[in-house]
């Protein structure tokens, strides 16, 4: 196994009628051998084209991309030493299972009995045994994923790349594969590169998780870090479900006065706030963060706030009151036997050690000391 | 009252079918009739639609008094050489214009559709002076052969076609260590079959139904197909109707087996290209 550089990597497309369009800006990390990296972002972030560049089926512009000890900017996707999973499992549709998990192996002229071996192997871990003479067709959207998988693995590549594999199952199956994805990392201890624009994707298999935004890297922290210091408004909002809380505030006295609460501060985040004194800022609470008095421990009238709730989703495990705060439509996630009634007043209990401050200008977290 | 306009609909849409279908089949079934006759009654100015008697002396006629089973070779050899080459050079132009990123793809593309454009009649006598007087090819095979070893109209279907196949496959197989040319030949020829099939029978039958370019580069009368054959069998027994007939049904017969064994390919023929998936 081995692990994966970008050094200063830039990826531009040129289209005839919209002029240059970067997806890819000055990007620069290192994954380390073993790791399960998981790169996370919208559509037409420049998480896929990260992928098929390492996979070498985009050149970069520019900058230099490691695998191993080598530079591969010149080298064909054969010569990477890599193996990837595709979105749509891009098996080969008139190869029975047996020869489409073979196929790569034949190409390297690897021996009739070294590819019989790696084919059992990959099949018994896979449980893919009773298929191998089937066609792709006759099989379940489940099996196929597993064929594709499979074969990446008998390549006994040094790095694992995952293009939104999961993404066209339904939504139990993507949660089993999840966790069977999860057991082969620790079975194989591969590196591997995984791309998903799903955020409980990303929050589960990531040993890291790599946020991209318009080709930008916003983010590359391990997945509790992402949740409690955001770096930035994007992030924040990216990374939970339902997405974090952002409220226009003003800081005042130690305060933070938003609409429809004053709320006090604890000293040390007060003097971190000091050089804002007086300016807007943008406050951020995660939904889970704020309970029904009723269910709150200790209810401090500074600590709370008064709103009005407009929309009431009952999930089973926890109900889901909308308000607005100012302009902003604020989520508060509560236990399911919180007192709230569709457009009257109800007191919410902020829990003051997650909250977040934010920039309004750049955008950027505010850092604490 | 919309199940009723409906049920009209259809009434009317059967009624003009059925009329195109008689004006289609009439020609075809007064074809075979009059191979089965004598002359005077296949030129009957009063048409018998099924006739007093029957009689197989034109085919004999057809078989014995011309190079017709020659003409059958040649229509033969040529439409399969041509339907060999089309195939394979208008799915590898296809493919490399669908999926592979090389400087001037669509620039190319776009002057080679653009030929489609210019009538084929204002290229016929550059093309004349050319194999005949240039490369001195007439009255041979490669003169039949040469100016439609591919067509623009083939690369053009097969462009579209290759289109709607899943480039990650290429992908998957570039990762697997697979060359391009094998990529072609062991991933994309394999399922683009039913492209493929209705390329080669729509090949088959323009050429064999090619008239205009054979009359023009052969001479000898054992260098024509069958259709040029016919013609000239038409001038030199001017008189013979029911071999001519005869010859007509010959001519005729390979096309419409392969229309009704082939007809599924057929029907899928005409969308070809057009819907995607």
């Amino acid at each position: 196994m081995a692990r994966v550089v970008f050094n200063n990597v830039r990826k531009e497309f040129v289209d005839e009628k919209k002029g240059t369009f970067t997806a890819v800006e000055n990007s620069e990390f290192v994954i380390e051998d073993k790791e399960f990296v998981v790169f996370v972002g919208p559509s037409g972030c420049g998480k896929t084209t990260s992928l098929r560049m390492i996979a070498g089926l985009e050149r970069q512009t520019s900058g230099d991309i490691i695998i191993g000890d080598r530079i591969v900017n010149d080298l064909h996707p054969k010569d990477r030493d890599i193996a990837m999973v595709f979105q749509d499992y891009a098996l080969y549709p008139h190869m029975t299972i047996r020869e489409n998990l073979s196929f790569g192996l034949k190409n390297l002229k690897k021996s009739k009995a070294e590819i019989e071996q790696q084919v059992k192997q990959a099949s018994s871990i896979l449980g893919l045994d009773e298929l191998l003479e089937r066609k792709p067709r006759e099989l379940s959207g489940g099996q196929r994923q597993r064929v594709a998988v499979g074969r990446a693995i008998v390549r006994n590549p040094q790095v694992f790349l995952f293009d939104e594999p999961l993404s066209n199952l339904d939504a139990k199956l993507r949660i089993q594969m999840r966790v069977e994805l999860a057991e082969l990392h620790k079975r194989l201890g591969a590196t591997i590169v995984y791309v998903t624009h799903d955020q409980v994707e990303a929050m589960t298999l990531g040993e890291r998780i790599v946020v991209m935004s318009n080709g930008i890297i916003q983010q590359i922290a391990p997945p509790t870090e992402l949740y409690n210091k955001p770096n930035n408004m994007f992030v924040a909002g990216f990374i939970g479900s339902p997405a974090m809380n952002f409220m226009d505030a003003t800081i005042e006295n130690g305060k933070a006065f938003v609409e429809g609460a004053q709320i006090a501060l604890p000293q040390a985040v007060a003097d971190g706030l000091k050089s804002y004194e007086g300016k807007k800022i943008i406050v951020g609470i995660r939904p889970e963060h704020l309970y029904g008095e009723e269910f709150a421990h200790t209810v401090s009238k500074e600590h709370t706030m008064d709103v009005t709730v407009q929309v009431i989703e009952n999930l089973g495990a926890d109900n889901l009151l909308y308000f607005k705060v100012g302009s902003r439509m604020v989520t508060a996630r509560v236990h399911p036997e919180t007192i709230a009634r569709l457009g009257e007043r109800k007191r919410l209990v902020i829990d003051i050690s997650k909250l977040h401050f934010f920039d309004p200008e750049t955008t950027q977290r505010i850092a604490l000391s | 009252m919309q199940q009723k306009s409906k049920v009209v609909l259809v009434g009317v849409a059967t009624f003009v079918l059925l009329i195109w279908a008689l004006i289609t089949i009439i020609p075809l079934y007064w074809m075979i009739i009059g191979s089965f006759q004598d002359s005077a009654a296949s030129a009957s100015f009063n048409p018998r639609f099924i006739p007093d008697s029957w009689s197989i002396a034109p085919y004999e006629r057809f078989f014995n008094k011309t190079n017709a089973f020659r003409w059958l070779f040649n229509s033969l050899f040529v439409s399969g050489v041509l339907t060999v080459t089309n195939v394979f050079l208008a799915s590898l132009a296809g493919y490399a214009f669908a999926k592979l990123k090389f400087p001037g793809n669509k620039s190319v593309f776009w002057i080679l559709l653009s030929t489609m454009m210019i009538p084929s009649q204002v290229t016929l006598i550059p093309l004349y002076v050319l194999i005949i007087n240039i490369f001195s090819l007439g009255d041979t095979y490669t003169a039949i052969i040469l100016p439609s070893l591919v067509t623009v109209g083939n690369i053009f279907l097969m462009k579209q076609y290759m289109s709607s196949l899943p480039t990650s496959l290429i992908h998957a197989a570039r990762i697997d260590a697979c060359s391009e040319f094998g990529i072609f030949y062991k991933i994309i020829l394999p399922i683009a079959k039913p492209g493929l099939a209705v390329l080669a029978i729509f090949t088959f039958v323009a050429q064999w139904n090619e008239f205009f370019w054979p009359l023009l580069v052969t001479r000898s009368s054992s260098m024509r197909t069958i259709q040029v054959g016919l013609a000239s069998f038409k001038f030199a027994e001017s008189t013979d109707y029911g071999a001519i007939m005869a010859g007509a049904t010959v001519g005729a017969l390979p096309m419409i087996i392969l229309f009704f064994a082939l007809q599924k390919y057929f029907l899928q023929g005409i969308t070809v290209g057009a819907v995607k998936g």
